[in-house]
């Protein structure tokens, strides 16, 4: 007998539990099966709302405009997508001057991803974006 | 085996492997989270500010030739609000707009636009992951 039992030394209660095991390899296998590690990563963006667009006109906002040649266009002028960040910085004297960001409707999504993503290096906090056509 | 003795006998003890197995088991319970993908090939644009988002999200995807889907189903951006709407009510989910580098602006805007009149609380889009 391996096991000393207190009632009888000759009986032995056992509880079979192989078939639990089934069970639990099996459950276990379909939650490793459908497990996704769904690692996402990314932006917050907003559109400007009605006090953003109140402070904008009071205060001197910055704005980059993208056309439909994904062109990133600051007062008028054409920048590069690399000096966004610096000329936001330069322009974002305290951090509550808004930047809005204008693209056109026809202009590439990584475009605008690249200028917020640059505006945002540039030390933007009131950051949106509105679409032209 | 074959023994002479009809007293001797071999066993394992299962106990520490079912420990384990219940301990993987709860694991894994408690990690998985069924999250309708779009299963549709994006080229995410690239970003330096990202930061990780919620892996229980709801993910809507814009390919690059403007198609807008949620879990395999082309919706378009009419579609998107109800849909959006109809699995707010079940749960307060944030979501995730996956938009190719090579779409429209415009579509992106207004699914984002969309997606915002549906009541989303958090709405993100997503970049790659570096």
């Amino acid at each position: 007998m391996p096991r000393r039992s207190v009632l009888s030394p000759d009986e032995e209660t056992e509880i079979n539990l192989s078939p639990m095991i089934d069970c639990i390899f099996i459950l276990l296998i379909f939650f490793i099966v459908t497990t996704v590690f769904v690692e996402e990563q990314g932006l917050q963006v907003s559109k400007p709302d009605a006090a953003a667009v109140s402070s904008a006109e009071k205060k001197e906002s910055v704005v980059l405009e993208i056309t439909q040649q994904n062109k990133v266009l600051l007062d008028d002028k054409e920048i590069g997508l690399a000096d966004v960040a610096t000329q936001v910085k330069a322009r974002v004297s305290d951090p509550e001057t808004p930047v809005m960001i204008r693209a056109h409707e026809k202009s590439a999504h990584g475009v605008f991803v690249g200028v917020w993503d640059a505006a945002k290096r540039g030390g933007a906090v009131q950051l949106s974006f509105s679409t032209v056509n | 085996m074959v023994s002479t003795e009809p007293e001797a006998e071999t066993e394992i003890n299962l106990s520490p492997m079912i420990d384990c197995i219940f301990i993987l088991l709860i694991f894994f319970i408690v990690t998985t989270v069924f999250v309708e993908e779009p299963g549709v090939d994006i080229f995410k644009p690239d970003a330096t500010v990202d930061f990780d988002l919620e892996k229980n999200s709801i993910i809507i995807a814009v390919t690059a030739d403007n198609k807008v889907v949620y879990g395999g189903k082309e919706l378009g951006v009419s579609g998107v609000g109800a849909r959006v709407r109809a699995l707010l009510n079940k749960d307060e989910l944030p979501v995730i707009i996956q938009a190719d580098s090579r779409a429209d602006h415009g579509v992106f805007s207004d699914v984002w636009s969309e997606v915002k009149n549906a009541g989303a609380k958090k709405i993100s889009l997503s970049t790659r992951n570096d």
